[in-house]
């Protein structure tokens, strides 16, 4: 268990240097010249060389490849052209209402999404199956701003239950912070409602039919023992396999879900970076959230010993 | 069990006329339609493939449905509710938002399926090469484990922040991010096909390795791409308007339906309406699109069929 640990944690490391290629690239490759920008409009070529030369800009790709990883290990993920300000400031006064919209996506889809599966592989082919295979569907094919505008229409300008826009600190207040996330992370959730309980289902349907769900049938074991303790147990682990794949349509939503909402997270700074062309941030936020899905698929990875003590890799 | 049942089992009717005749009890079979026979068996096909069509149709039409110019700015007639003249009303600008809505499906369509057909080409090359080249294949899949962390969405939107913004960047940029899924589906086939008998014996025959993976491989993996590649069209499609939507995608003078929401936005709490006709023709198109992926998955991949 331990050495399988160790080793998997082991393996994302040549995965992050690889993205770490890819994200460096992106600012290699990116259109202008930082040095002839620096320099300013009256700058002769050769002002725009010696700037270029004392920024270190003329050497190898690798190399500076290599220096920038170094920078990257050190916490330093450049400075905005924009703003001028550190880019890990900038991520980390946005950090909090980005984590907030996907911790709450998170608890709501798997409290909708694993019941809603169980339920449809227990009632297979009833009406319960029906919808939760046309939320599923729905789930895919509705992209986020539409469920959020829809629900932002029918929640908060119609019924006026929730505020339209915005966010609320947590530290003002629970009920307020609630209210504001309520609707977004409805929005944000569906399709991953949709994913999880389709994956639910399918696995549920499966182990529903293997011999010890039988034998606890047979001796009278509580039908919903047997849904949730002996079944659910079983299927858990390609449900979280599924959490952490994802993951990834997770954070591409919540970009999406801050412009609609107007929550001012990491989502409308990566968005308002592509509008100023501001490279470094947009390198930053692309890198930052890459590594937390690599993170968090190896906690997934982590977990399969947990939930399946047979897995022995 | 029916007589052709009955006969096909090696019974003859003569050997059971000694019996009293059998009441009917199984009502005769309805005779369908071939293609009566074609919509019950595979309903989502069917209804999938039908508004597909229509839609298409609909993209390829667009100047004949009493559509008008959908760049004619009109500032006189701004932000019109839907009426007889304006049948979705206008937007900001005093453009027909019914026009723009119909020359809008052009670009979802050229950018579904031009992203489906790129990421598959390139997917299934790789994949092929990967699952025969040993030394190719640890490099390969290491570097698509790579692109494959990165999520969809962003890596998008670092790729067209390198671009101008245009419909072919849109696509490449989309694309990128849809090879990875397809060359590992290809190779997980190519290497389970190669321990097939019939491989090992084109391979023990001397048959040279590209002829192998012309003639006896890369068939086997059309289906299973094709189903993958539907999927991949209406992905593409919710990416290009989100892409669009919050200005990283389709230049803003095209219609896209991305492009429409996204004007839209300052007005939708007033002028709900300029945002919700784009969106609820992309979402039944993507449905529709969604529809025949599942569809064509139970007809030609069975196997897959039972696991989700």
């Amino acid at each position: 268990m331990f050495a399988y640990a160790i080793r998997r944690i082991l393996a994302t490391i040549p995965v992050m240097a690889i993205v770490a290629l890819f994200v460096f690239s992106l600012l290699y490759l990116a259109p202008g010249d930082p040095a002839a920008i620096i320099a300013g409009d009256q700058a002769t070529p050769a002002d725009v060389d010696r700037i270029r030369i004392s920024l270190g800009l003329d050497r190898p790709f690798l190399i500076r490849f290599g220096e920038w990883a170094w920078q990257v290990l050190n916490g330093d993920l450049g400075v905005s052209i924009f703003t001028n300000l550190p880019v890990t400031h900038m991520i980390s006064q946005r950090i909090e209402p980005t984590l907030s919209l996907m911790s709450l996506t998170l608890i709501f889809s798997i409290s909708f999404a694993i019941p809603m599966g169980v339920l449809a592989a227990w009632k297979q082919g009833a009406w319960i199956d029906r919808v939760v295979m046309v939320v599923a569907v729905l789930g895919f094919s509705v992209p986020v701003f539409v469920v959020g505008y829809i629900l932002a229409y029918a929640f908060a300008l119609q019924l006026d239950w929730f505020p339209v826009q915005g966010y609320t600190p947590i530290s003002v207040g629970i009920l307020p912070w609630f209210q504001n996330l309520a609707l977004p992370s409805l929005a944000l959730g569906l399709a991953f409602i949709a994913l999880l309980a389709r994956i639910t289902r399918a696995t549920m349907l499966e182990v529903l039919s293997q011999d010890y769900v039988r034998t606890a049938k047979a001796k009278g074991v509580d039908q919903r023992a047997i849904l949730f303790v002996h079944a659910l147990k079983n299927a858990a682990v390609p449900i979280v396999t599924i959490i952490g794949i994802g993951f990834a349509g997770l954070i591409g939503g919540a970009v999406v879900t801050e412009s609609v909402f107007a929550i001012p997270g990491v989502g409308r700074l990566v968005v308002d970076a592509i509008l100023r062309r501001d490279y470094p941030v947009i390198q930053g936020v692309v890198l930052m959230f890459s590594f937390v899905y690599v993170l968090v698929n190896l906690a997934v990875d982590l977990l399969y010993t947990l939930f399946d003590p047979r897995i022995r890799y | 069990m029916t007589s052709s049942t009955l006969m096909a089992s090696g019974l003859s009717v003569g050997d059971v006329a000694a019996a009293p005749a059998l009441p009917d009890v199984l009502a005769p079979r309805k005779q369908r339609s071939r293609i009566g026979m074609f919509m019950y068996r595979h309903p989502t096909i069917f209804v999938g493939g039908l508004l597909v069509a229509l839609i298409v149709a609909i993209a390829l039409l667009a100047p004949l449905l009493f559509t008008t110019d959908p760049t004619a700015l009109a500032p006189a007639r701004r932000t019109r509710a839907p009426s007889a003249q304006y049948w979705f009303g206008t937007d900001m600008l005093g453009r027909d938002v019914y026009s723009r809505v119909l020359y809008g499906s052009r670009i979802s369509l050229i950018v579904g399926f031009s992203v489906a057909l790129l990421a598959s080409v390139v997917g299934l090359t790789i994949g092929l090469l990967a699952g025969f080249i040993r030394i190719l294949d640890t490099v390969v899949m290491r570097v698509m484990d790579g692109l494959q962390s990165i999520p969809g969405i962003l890596l998008a939107i670092a790729l067209m922040a390198l671009t101008r913004a245009s419909v072919e960047n849109v696509i490449v940029a989309i694309a990128v991010t849809q090879v990875p899924p397809v060359s590992r589906l290809v190779r997980s086939v190519v290497l389970s096909l190669r321990e097939q008998p019939y491989v090992e014996a084109a391979v023990a025959a001397g048959t040279r390795t590209p002829i192998i993976i012309l003639k006896h491989i890369l068939p086997n993996t059309l289906a299973p791409v094709t189903v993958q590649a539907t999927f991949i069209c209406a992905s593409a499609m919710i990416t290009e308007a989100t892409l669009s939507f919050i200005g990283a995608g389709t230049p803003p003078i095209i219609p896209s339906w991305g492009n429409i929401m996204a004007e839209g936005r300052a007005l939708w709490q007033v002028k709900p309406y300029i945002v919700f006709f784009p969106a609820i023709f992309l979402s039944i198109t993507v449905l529709a699109v969604n529809l025949l992926g599942d569809g064509l998955r139970d007809a030609l991949d069975p196997r897959l069929a039972k696991r989700i």
